[in-house]
């Protein structure tokens, strides 16, 4: 058996690497659907495996106890398919909602219940995925009624939290960039000059040099007390 | 409460690290343009002299104040978030 090359590892690992990313802002970003809300009541949970697919308990409870009420909000799609979603508190934790609201949107969310016959229509913001082999549940952050089961909504939120963060890589590379073109290469002249003048080994360091981490060595190494005249 | 505390110092940490790589970054583009403007004013005294004044003159500048804003976008951001998700 042939064993991989490291060149083949190291694209497995970026492509699960970016896997990962769009996995996480999938879970994360705000996603709107229109539903009708069938029912609403809440269900003991005792969080297991999925524990991480769960959120906070209310704030101002208790976060340490292990089971605990979660409110539910039963829907149907334009489809006919049924959705579920749960109605947690993220609190100050993670993903970054700051939704402290639970009971007042269960509220909204039984007021605005329907039957087939006279359906009313709501946009519902939720996040989350919901998984029937975990029994994890998207989380609806907001309920607004809406004109038809046809609106178009346009994901603002997303567009914007997308936006910034293509933003912060883009001045990331931009500051790479500064970085190395202001200390690092001076540094490596600065070092394979010492070295010329030193050692006739020089090639061999340039040769070392070129690395991305052997810049960064080179640089630290400008650090270092120099030699007193 | 313990939440909101582990925010708040997670928060502060991040800010400070992004902060002072913000700053360095913009002293660096400071003194870039400078040795630059030093070029074209046809090298007037010693450039190191020349960039040191130009550095200082920075370092009092609104420019260099508006950094502080990586504290305080952030958290206008999550007020605002707070207001938007639970009251309206």
């Amino acid at each position: 058996m042939r064993l991989p090359s490291w060149k083949n590892v190291k694209r497995t690992l970026k492509v699960l690497l970016v896997l990962l990313v769009i996995a996480v802002l999938h879970y994360s970003l705000p996603q709107h659907d229109i539903v009708r809300i069938t029912d609403t009541y809440e269900k003991r949970i005792d969080p297991g495996e999925n524990r991480i697919f769960w959120a906070a308990p209310d704030i101002g409870n208790d976060p340490n106890v292990q089971n605990r009420d979660v409110f539910f909000i039963q829907a149907v799609r334009p489809n006919g398919k049924v959705i579920v979603y749960r109605n947690e508190d993220t609190g100050w934790g993670w993903p970054p909602y700051f939704k402290f609201d639970t009971s007042d949107l269960q509220a909204e969310a039984s007021d605005l219940k329907s039957t087939a016959g006279n359906p009313k229509w709501v946009s519902i913001t939720h996040y989350g995925w919901r998984n029937r082999f975990l029994s994890i549940y998207p989380n609806a952050i907001s309920i607004k009624p809406v004109s038809g089961p046809d609106v178009r909504i346009i994901p603002w939120a997303s567009i914007f939290i997308l936006a910034a963060l293509a933003f912060v890589l883009f001045m990331i590379r931009r500051m790479w960039l500064q970085f190395r073109e202001r200390m690092v290469d001076p540094a490596i002249d600065n070092v394979s000059e010492v070295i010329d003048r030193v050692d006739s080994q020089a090639d061999e360091a340039a040769e070392r040099a070129r690395g991305l981490w052997a810049r960064f060595r080179a640089w630290l190494d400008t650090w270092r007390g120099k030699p007193r005249p | 409460m313990f939440a909101l505390v582990r925010l708040a110092v997670i928060g502060f940490v991040f800010l400070t690290i992004v902060y002072f790589i913000v700053r360095i970054y913009m002293r660096s583009l400071e003194a870039e343009r400078l040795e630059k403007l030093w070029e074209e004013e046809g090298r007037p005294g010693t450039m190191d002299d020349f960039v040191d004044r130009g550095l200082a003159d920075y370092e009092r500048s609104l420019r260099r104040k508006l950094i502080w804003l990586v504290y305080v976008v952030p958290t206008l951001l999550v007020a605002v978030l707070i207001y938007v998700v639970n009251f309206m």
